[in-house]
């Protein structure tokens, strides 16, 4: 193997060993979770707003109920949990996409397929063809033709 | 339009109508999500007027009423006689009328019963855990629990005297039954 080879090689192996090192599954700190699961909670007495974002005193309850449960060690998933079995599916600002909410999510891709279809299916239609006419006819309109003319 | 096409969007526009009609005909006071058919959470919190502790445990096998107060809430002083008369009427009875304060101060709270006369017990949820295991939305909001312990019907908003009443009644027949 040439010089040139072998620094090659030890650049391509430097190089993942960097992306490697830079994908390594981050330590997320407890403040990072509380914010993350806080972000996907809705204020149930705001209009739209996540747990995160409104000032509400609502809100304020329940980022510290999250940070109460992060501290005694339970999961992102148990936490949420303890929300929907208070509030339902709608307490999350994505709800499960096999839900009653998560329903919501799949009416605009069914009337987009359902319009698909019916561009399809009229694509597929057959062009209108000028129909045949006989020589009977023919004659009488080259009659009615030459008649207008002056 | 195609045949297929034409029925599809006559399904499309009754369903719609279907769903509408029976959004409407819903009571927006009586939301069944959340809590409601489910056992009612547990809670000890400290009492409003003394250095003792109200317990949902305490009152197992009786129907609670749970009211959700808190003396800055308009609506709240508004239901406030119906919660009286059923506290009158109930007193010493399977029944218990609690409330809970929340988002609020201890002493704003006992200034307001104090001043409304309101004697049954009062707990006070400081940090406000105890609305949130419920599904509170904000003041007022009543829980109707059975004698078994699960939450039978809950009201959003200022409850009146017949409201209270019919959901006592359910209750306590049920629980006779």
């Amino acid at each position: 193997m040439t010089a040139r080879r072998l620094a090659l090689l030890g650049a391509a192996v430097v190089m993942a060993a960097a992306l490697a090192w830079a994908a390594r599954p981050q330590p997320v700190s407890a403040a990072d979770r509380v914010d993350r699961i806080a972000a996907e909670l809705r204020c149930p007495v705001c209009q739209g707003l996540s747990v995160a974002d409104s000032p509400s005193e609502t809100a304020r309850s329940m980022r510290a109920l999250v940070a109460q449960r992060v501290a005694e060690g339970r999961t992102d998933d148990e936490i949420r949990a303890e929300f929907v079995r208070s509030y339902g599916d709608w307490i999350l600002l994505s709800p499960p996409l096999l839900s009653p909410n998560g329903l919501v999510w799949l009416a605009p891709l069914a009337a987009i397929a359902f319009g698909a279809w019916l561009a399809w299916r009229r694509a597929r239609a057959p062009a209108l063809m000028p129909a045949e006419i006989s020589p009977a006819e023919r004659a009488e309109l080259e009659a009615l033709v030459a008649a207008d003319e002056p | 339009m195609t045949r297929i096409a034409r029925y599809a969007a006559v399904v499309l526009i009754l369903g719609l109508a279907v769903t509408l009609t029976l959004a409407f005909r819903r009571d927006p006071h009586d939301i069944k999500t959340g809590t409601v058919g489910k056992p009612a959470p547990a809670f000890t919190l400290p009492s409003l007027t003394d250095a003792s502790t109200v317990s949902l445990d305490a009152y197992k096998g009786k129907i609670v009423v749970l009211n959700f107060w808190s003396s800055w809430c308009v609506p709240c002083k508004e239901e406030n006689p119906a919660l009286v008369d059923a506290w009158e009427r109930y007193r010493g009875t399977d029944v218990v009328l609690i409330g809970i304060v929340f988002q609020d101060t201890a002493d704003a709270a006992r200034d307001y019963t104090a001043r409304l006369g309101n004697t049954w017990p009062s707990a006070v949820d400081d940090d406000g855990h105890v609305a949130l295991g419920y599904g509170v939305f904000g003041p007022p909001e009543t829980y109707f629990i059975g004698a078994d312990g699960v939450i039978a019907g809950r009201h959003i908003g200022p409850i009146d005297e017949q409201t209270l009443l019919t959901g006592i009644e359910t209750l306590r027949k049920a629980a006779r039954q």
